[in-house]
């Protein structure tokens, strides 16, 4: 299974992402104040910070789902800045959300299906006049999505109503949503909240297997541990402004970084 | 005895009517999630607009509308359908864009409301409060059909446009295009994401439903010869969305369900009752409460109708599930060193799936 059909439109060198003091205010509240960092092409980058530091309003702010006060966001060399979420999406920037969004009345199998970006099947023109063209893509995205599916291991879920799902596969399903969709850059957001030990490893090992894929990942994650063995790189927000940027180990001799964000972690016990 | 069968095909011509109007709205609401409130002014628009065009030139007569064409038919019908669509057009650009969900549907009423006073009082359209009447009944010339004959002859055409529309309705919602309109209704932001231009599948929505109610609105006045606002009061949408609460959002079958039910079951077939010694018009009242009590009966205990929507399962080849079955992926290869070895993280649901 190729988790990217679609080479990206961003070839070339450099980072793939790029975020120019980006803030957004809600009343009198600053949520994200100016933050700036690139995410380097081809690897895992964690986004990391305290609770409000503004990191899943970044990631809203990125993929779309809010608009931008000032600020500029591009994405490779095309500025993607308050451009509808939807156009974002189909330039290969995909997300997920920090509590699982799962399609509820359609099966696991058509939460897949429905995720590629352009389908000849979604023109009335073609569903009456070019029924060989639908067959053939339904038969193409078919046999993508049962693959995905036997990777994450949803296969024999496929018929189920994705509501009927528990939260861990709920997790994996808008994961594997996601990689359907032929994504350039992934946005996940807390992709290990709230599932167990072993799928959290899981979920590790996939992620790695979308770096080795040509995908970049960009992960909201609070687990260091998990931050530790699989990103290459890290963001840390605090107060919706860029702390630091660079690998854990040397964030983790940051004073900055450690009172705003790691001493409470390390703090908190062996858990983390 | 021909008046036994003119009251039976009266029933069947509603029954396949409110199920061409239950369509529309069903792939509105039902599929696409769009609280489409005003439905019952795209049915009115498209019956005004097919008896205007199948009338000969309002000078000279009694009426007053626009068009005037003498169209024949399905060419009125088609006229209807497309008056609708329009109608679709300027009301998905003033709403869709902006509203959702209950905001939505306030705006929608609104609307509906508006359109009616103004079909009501700008008498130069469609004659204001009086209505449109003889309008010409199709084909009943050429074929010399009795007003009974007629009846019978345009129930029959009544069920099989309701069934070329079914055959197409079909083909869109088992399509690609269906899908994406059944996630746009479970999560429009989530479909957003996934690269959906949420306001253009809408709008195609609306489209394809208002289209449907124009034709079955058309297919009223072309039925009855005459349509006025009595009959368009802003409640009747409810009407519909009784006929698909009741019958199954989501499903054709149920549709016909509840359009036999609701349209021909509950509406039409008391008013062939004669009327209560001393209380004249009672059944019609009892009638509306009934309705009124079926729609909250049917979402308390059964929400999801009488015949659910099924959920799309896929034909999988047989020597593709051989292949696949029991043989379970296993996991990359560069998972973190211990993912190999981890179990599979899904479990089999035992519990079927209710449709």
């Amino acid at each position: 299974m190729t988790y990217n059909d679609n080479p990206s439109p961003f070839g070339g060198e450099g980072p793939i992402l790029r975020v120019d003091g980006i803030t957004k205010s809600f009343g009198g509240v600053n949520a994200v104040n100016g933050a700036t960092f690139d995410v380097p092409r081809n690897q895992i980058t964690a986004l990391i910070g305290p609770n409000g530091a503004g990191k899943t309003t970044v990631v809203n702010l990125l993929s779309g789902a809010l608009k931008i006060d000032s600020g500029h966001v591009h994405l490779g060399s095309t500025e993607i800045t308050n451009m509808e979420r939807y156009k974002i999406a189909r330039l290969g920037l995909m997300r997920t959300f920090q509590l699982s969004r799962e399609l509820s009345g359609l099966t696991v199998l058509e939460n897949l299906l429905v995720a590629p970006k352009v389908q000849a099947g979604e023109s009335l023109f073609n569903i009456f006049f070019r029924p060989r063209l639908l067959k053939r893509e339904e038969k193409q995205n078919l046999e993508r999505a049962l693959d995905i599916l036997q990777t994450y291991g949803l296969y024999d879920l496929r018929d189920n109503r994705a509501s009927d799902l528990s939260g861990g596969q709920k997790k994996l399903l808008e994961i594997s949503r996601g990689v359907m969709a032929s994504p350039s850059l992934f946005l996940l957001d807390e992709p290990m909240a709230g599932v167990n030990p072993a799928l959290i490893e899981k979920i590790g090992g996939y992620i790695l297997d979308m770096k080795a894929q040509g995908v970049t990942v960009l992960m909201i994650e609070h687990n260091l541990n998990v931050v530790e063995r699989i990103c290459d790189n890290v963001i840390v927000l605090a107060e919706g402004r860029t702390l630091a940027t660079g690998k854990l180990s040397e964030l983790r001799e940051n004073k900055e970084v450690v009172t705003a964000y790691l001493g409470e972690i390390i703090n908190a016990g062996p858990s983390h | 005895m021909a008046q036994f069968w003119y009251y039976v095909f009266t029933l069947v011509f509603f029954l396949f009517d409110y199920f061409i109007l239950a369509m529309g709205l069903n792939i509105q609401f039902g599929e696409t999630g769009i609280l489409n409130f005003a439905y019952i002014g795209f049915v009115a628009l498209g019956a005004y607009v097919t008896g205007a065009v199948s009338l000969p030139n309002s000078v000279g007569t009694a009426q007053q509308y626009i068009f005037g064409f003498n169209m024949p038919f399905p060419f009125s019908l088609l006229a209807g359908g497309v008056a609708a669509m329009l109608l679709a057009v300027v009301i998905a650009f003033i709403t869709l864009r902006r509203l959702r969900t209950d905001y939505l549907a306030m705006v929608l009423i609104s609307l509906s409301l508006v359109l009616y006073d103004i079909i009501n009082n700008y008498v130069r359209l469609f004659n204001g409060a009086d209505g449109l009447y003889n309008v010409p009944q199709p084909m009943a010339g050429i074929f010399h059909l009795t007003s009974n004959a007629f009846v019978i002859f345009f129930a029959c055409v009544t069920g099989v446009v309701a069934m070329i529309l079914w055959f197409f309705m079909s083909r869109i919602t088992r399509s690609p295009l269906g899908r994406t309109f059944r996630a746009i209704r479970d999560d429009p932001d989530v479909a957003a994401a996934l690269g959906k231009g949420v306001f253009r599948y809408q709008l195609i929505s609306m489209l394809i439903g208002s289209f449907f109610a124009g034709v079955g609105g058309g297919l009223i006045i072309q039925f009855g010869g005459s349509f006025n606002p009595s009959a368009w009061l802003p409640g009747e949408t409810f009407v519909v969305f009784a006929v698909i609460i009741v019958g199954g959002v989501g499903n054709n079958v149920g549709l016909l369900v509840g359009a036999l039910i609701v349209e021909t079951l509950l509406i039409h077939l008391p008013a062939f009752l004669p009327d209560i010694p001393g209380h004249p018009g009672l059944i019609e009242y009892i009638d509306t409460m009934v309705i009124g009590v079926a729609l909250m009966v049917m979402l308390w205990i059964r929400p999801q109708g009488l015949v659910p929507e099924r959920l799309r399962r896929f034909a999988i080849p047989t020597d593709e599930l051989l292949h696949r079955d029991g043989h379970a992926v296993e996991a990359p290869a560069v998972a973190m060193n211990v993912a190999s070895s981890v179990p599979a993280a899904t479990t089999n649901h035992d519990e079927s799936d209710e449709a």
